[in-house]
């Protein structure tokens, strides 16, 4: 955890995204939980536990894994895989729920909230609650409880209830606005683990950080298996979690370029996608002023992907401020290709990525052609793709 | 002075408390929204607080959300409210409108608000900003247009402060934790707050947020400048959309009106 620039700023913003726009009701909480993470942070007890729980129960570090054969494939460069997904409960979004508990179990808060949208969120939120006996409730929009279904079951395996969304589009942020509503509600008692480096000040920061944990070891495995920086991260894009937690403790490492991926759904130029970076504008929701989907009224416009966990019409503000300063780049590929990509990877390298994931992959078919054969490529592998395994066999015409 | 101002010192020098009634732009449709106005007004509603339709308005509760919905659905825009109120105005030039939504419609429509043709619009609610800053703080200036700030239940003192120094129409006080439309109002907690923000605020304080009935108000009125009635109206208006039948409503502002008297 430690920091590779001063932002955000006191007042929540990097350079001019981010903040906290939120109802009166929420500022005394986002304070609360500001003034503990800046006391705990630092703290040597807290650092310890946070650690400890990511090797003993989460299995950190995660592999860096040399892809051979997709390298091969490729003809170019070495492809190497932050294996994310070997991580327990298949992603890398238990880094940041084993990170907030620890903050939520020293503020006393019995009841744990959620929202989530692939539903890896939810099942590493629930997960880490039960480990605590905590309360636990994940929202979760109607139509993503339908393609997740695998999810959905393992969060009520976990012991927490999941409130199923049908207002607005029925999907991640009307999950996010009902997370939001219960939090005003039960504001008291209540801890609210946000699942992506998005909403308002202080939590883009608080999940950036634990998540960091990623980009860290990248450092120390880069230098142990090439004896060098990586030329590129890839890594997919929604809000931007796992981007972020990869590409932090890089910021300041020039030689590495840094380039997330967004979903392009039925293409870019047909507006039906969810890549506000790509083809969005600056705006505020859920708390925070960033890239966003929006039409000519400023109101939000509905997204299409085919992986729910991207499927998202905003995106963390740190990685607006990356964007504008240029020193990440942002791509967005289309359903189509990113399927193709998790046909693809499943039969070279043995692994089934998460249709997100499938989106970084997708992308090594335009960046490879500009590297040279001692570059070194990282995929972040941020899930792994049992969950999708309905939604793709679906597609594919087959009924399981 | 703008009517809001007006209007409120008339009420406070006459001894009453002020009847605010809430509505969304747009829900059933536009031309509909107009005659619910004039029926709040001559029904005895003192202020028309006015609610900018957003597709995430994440501190309503599910009535307020279905009625943003509903008017989203007839592309009801802040540029087709301004339009409305242009026209309510030909009818009435006394009540005060109050516009209360998302910060992202108003930085969108920042001009619509910097002009405020006519001086129509008299303040807004800004419901997703801090209490202490307002619109001029996101770089919309809108000199003619009072400012309405939120305290809640969980406002720090300090914040309390600040906040009711920042109100230039009045202080909004939010009775419970919770979405608009719940109900579970501590008023011994919303008696001792208000007390609190009038100390500091030189604007009066009208309380909102909870208020299910005719009771509801009569308890807030009198630890209150006023009260704000959102989502019961609201959800009369739902019901009678269809028919367009709102004789119900009318009596149920007369009803208010007389008990917080």
């Amino acid at each position: 955890m430690e920091s590779n620039n001063n932002l955000p700023d006191k007042n929540g913003f990097f350079g001019e995204y981010g903040g906290k726009f939120v109802p009166e009701t929420l500022m005394y909480a986002l304070d609360e939980l500001e003034n503990t993470y800046n006391k705990l942070k630092d703290s040597n007890e807290f650092k310890k536990q946070f650690y400890k729980d990511l090797s003993e129960f989460v299995g950190r570090p995660s592999p860096l894994y040399f892809a051979e054969r997709l390298t091969k494939h490729y003809g170019t460069g070495s492809i190497w895989l932050k294996r994310e997904d070997l991580n327990h409960t298949g992603a890398h979004k238990i880094n940041n729920t084993i990170g907030q508990i620890l903050l939520a179990k020293y503020m006393g808060k019995k009841r744990i909230i959620a929202e989530t949208g692939a539903g890896q969120h939810g099942v590493a939120t629930a997960t880490v609650a039960a480990r605590l006996g905590l309360e636990c409730h994940i929202y979760m929009g109607a139509e993503d409880v339908q393609r997740q279904s695998l999810n959905v079951y393992r969060i009520k395996l976990l012991g927490a209830k999941v409130h199923s969304v049908d207002s607005g589009s029925a999907t991640l942020k009307d999950a996010l606005n009902e997370a939001l509503r219960d939090w005003v509600t039960n504001v008291d008692d209540t801890y609210y683990i946000i699942g992506s480096v998005t909403g308002p000040h202080p939590y883009p920061m608080i999940v950036r950080d634990f998540n960091s944990v990623v980009g860290e070891e990248l450092i120390d495995q880069s230098k142990e298996l090439f004896n060098t920086m990586p030329d590129a991260i890839v890594a997919c894009v929604g809000g931007g979690s796992n981007a972020m937690g990869a590409f932090y403790p890089f910021i300041n490492i020039n030689q590495t370029r840094l380039i997330g991926v967004e979903a392009a759904g039925n293409g870019l130029q047909t507006g039906e996608h969810a890549a506000p970076l790509n083809d969005g504008s600056p705006g505020v929701l859920h708390g925070a002023l960033s890239y966003l989907m929006q039409d000519e009224a400023g109101q939000v416009k509905a997204t299409k992907s085919v992986s729910a966990g991207l499927d998202y019409p905003g995106v963390g503000p740190e990685h607006s401020w990356l964007k504008d300063s240029g020193r990440a780049e942002y791509v967005a590929v289309d359903d189509d290709e990113a399927l193709e990509a998790f046909h693809q990877v499943s039969e070279l390298e043995g692994i089934i990525p998460a249709l997100e994931t499938a989106h970084a992959f997708a992308y090594l078919e335009t960046l490879m052609k500009e590297f040279d054969d001692k570059s070194n490529i990282i995929v972040n592998v941020s899930g792994r793709g049992d969950k999708d395994i309905n939604t793709v066999a679906e597609i594919d015409g087959i009924k399981i | 002075m703008n009517r809001l101002t007006r209007k409120l010192s008339e009420i406070k020098s006459n001894n009453k408390k002020a009847l605010v009634g809430y509505l969304v732009a747009g829900d059933p449709d536009i031309e509909t929204t107009v005659e619910l106005m004039k029926l709040f007004s001559s029904s005895g509603v003192d202020i028309i607080e006015i609610g900018v339709p957003f597709t995430d308005p994440i501190a309503e509760g599910p009535i307020i959300q279905k009625a943003h919905d509903r008017a989203l659905k007839k592309d009801t825009s802040l540029i087709s409210i301004f339009e409305m109120i242009e026209k309510y105005r030909e009818f009435d030039d006394e009540t005060p409108l109050v516009l209360m939504g998302y910060l992202n419609t108003f930085i969108y429509h920042k001009k619509l608000i910097e002009n405020n043709e006519n001086n129509a619009v008299d303040s807004i609610l800004v419901v997703d900003i801090p209490g202490e800053l307002n619109l001029g703080d996101y770089g919309v200036k809108s000199n003619n247009i009072n400012t309405i700030s939120l305290i809640s239940p969980t406002t720090k003192k300090d914040r309390v402060k600040l906040i009711a120094e920042n109100s230039t129409g009045f202080v909004y006080y939010v009775t419970l934790r919770g979405v608009t439309g719940s109900s579970n109002l501590n008023i011994d907690e919303i008696k001792k707050n208000i007390k609190e923000i009038k100390r500091h605020a030189s604007v009066p304080t009208l309380a909102g947020f909870g208020i299910k009935s005719i009771e509801d108000a009569k308890l807030l009125a009198d630890c209150s400048d006023g009260v704000i009635i959102g989502s019961s109206l609201v959800q009369m208006i739902e019901q009678g959309s269809e028919k367009k039948e709102f004789d119900r409503i009318g009596k149920y502002i007369s009803e208010i009106k007389k008990a917080i008297s």
